[in-house]
């Protein structure tokens, strides 16, 4: 399975990664998710900002699709929000720009660890696919959206 | 070593922040950082803290259990821990991973081991120095123990079902609504595959949250008494069980009762409602 070709990037370089860097990589991922908040003036299609059960806190989804179809993401994450989920945020943030919310949605989840590695997907780490589930969302709601114009 | 009101049976296992950043570099103590974030360590710690993560240093990779006492062994000397090395434990969630860990060098009889009162949120809202460096100690050489104490902390689910016959003190430290079997996970967390919802029967409800003030320090002892003693009903001497889902936040009310309460025989059921909520033919409770 080929990956949209930023994140496919990303998964390769954690899979040359030695155990210890891996871990340096995903804090610095981690540290770098301000960086993917939304910015003064800029304009979404749509915005999912809400807290669930399954995250420890408030998590934003601000999504924009361009004149060429290809989506656009930002994100904001409570305070309470773990490092690994921080990390997938800024990694799904780089990695899914310039995909199309089609893609997006029919992306497997197999990927995340390739990247996060296996020993940190386990009991009280298993919100590292919450991201990923709540870009997905959005993108679906797009999508239904566009679908139902166009009918 | 504590500054807080010392009317706990055992002040000894408490230290305060201040404390701490007075002692950063005893040479006959380690500070030992356990998290539920599995990277919040790498982002920054105490300086000199070394990390024990709950499941990959503490235990069993293949069987749900504890190393064995060589592992255990091995795991402190690469930490430079020795038998009387004094074990500083803290973490996030208010300590609940920092208590784990504490109850499980327990286990294998490590004597001096405390608290940091607050935990890691304490240390970092009072801005005391934090690094990312990884400390080296010297290793050493920790004689393999001849047991660990599972008969006298710990509880398996079989105990935990004569304590129900008996109507002994079993003590729920879940939220009301994982007690009610309302959910079968803590708020804000996933499904962790339990089938079934509920308590133990004749457990009785008290969250663990109820031991802390808001900044995660550990409430005065007559707070705590008036809590567990009298409301609850724990009587010192008698036997109780404490449990909650893996057994994190009941190494936490467990820590409560045995160190700042005094009271001997009280045990971890670490099984826990994952264990108890997905065991064939275990009985189950539901209530208001």
């Amino acid at each position: 399975m080929m990956y949209p070709g930023k994140l496919q990037n990303i998964i390769e370089l954690f899979e040359t990664l030695p155990e210890v860097e891996r871990r340096e990589t995903l804090v610095n991922y981690a540290e770098s998710a301000p960086k993917q908040e939304p910015r003064p003036n800029e304009k979404f299609d749509l915005e999912d900002v809400r807290k669930d059960e399954e995250c420890a806190d408030k998590v934003g989804v601000y999504l924009h699709v361009d004149e060429n179809g290809r989506a656009h993401l930002r994100m904001t994450l409570g305070p309470e929000v773990q490092t690994l989920t921080r990390a997938m945020t800024s990694i799904l943030c780089k990695g899914l720009d310039g995909a199309t919310p089609q893609e997006i949605l029919d992306l497997p989840s197999d990927f995340v660890t390739r990247i996060v590695g296996a020993e940190l997907v386990r009991v009280r780490s298993q919100t590292t696919y919450y991201v990923l589930t709540r870009i997905k969302g959005v993108c679906k709601v797009y999508l239904d959206r566009q679908r139902a114009k166009v009918a | 070593m504590t500054t807080n009101p010392t009317d706990y049976a055992h002040p000894e296992a408490l230290v305060e922040t201040d404390w701490l950043e007075q002692h950063l570099d005893d040479k006959d103590l380690r500070i030992v950082e356990s998290n539920e974030d599995i990277l919040l360590y790498d982002t920054g710690h105490i300086p000199g803290a070394v990390h024990i993560d709950w499941r990959s240093d503490l235990q069993d990779a293949v069987v749900r259990d504890y190393i064995d006492p060589e592992k255990f062994a091995e795991l402190c000397s690469r930490n430079g821990i020795g038998p009387e090395t004094t074990c500083v434990f803290y973490g996030d969630k208010a300590n609940w991973w920092a208590c784990y860990a504490l109850w499980a060098f327990r286990l294998f009889g490590h004597k001096n081991v405390k608290i940091l009162n607050g935990g890691r949120d304490k240390w970092k809202a009072e801005n005391r120095p934090m690094t990312r460096e990884v400390p080296k100690f010297p290793r050493a050489n920790y004689p393999v123990p001849n047991e660990r104490r599972d008969k006298e902390i710990r509880a398996f689910a079989d105990e935990a079902l004569a304590q129900s016959r008996e109507k002994k003190p079993l003590i729920d430290v879940r939220s009301p609504g994982e007690f009610k079997g309302e959910i079968t996970h803590m708020a804000e967390y996933p499904q962790e595959g339990v089938l079934r919802g509920g308590h133990i029967p004749g457990a009785k409800s008290v969250p663990w949250k109820m031991a802390t003030k808001e900044d995660s320090t550990f409430k005065p002892a007559s707070e705590l008494a008036k809590i567990y003693l009298e409301q609850c009903g724990i009587k010192p001497g008698t036997d109780t069980i404490v449990y909650c889902r893996i057994g994190e936040r009941s190494s936490h009310t467990w820590f409560v009762l045995t160190y700042l309460l005094g009271l001997d025989n009280v045990r971890n059921y670490d099984g826990s409602w994952t264990e108890w909520g997905n065991k064939v033919g275990a009985p189950i409770e539901k209530s208001a």
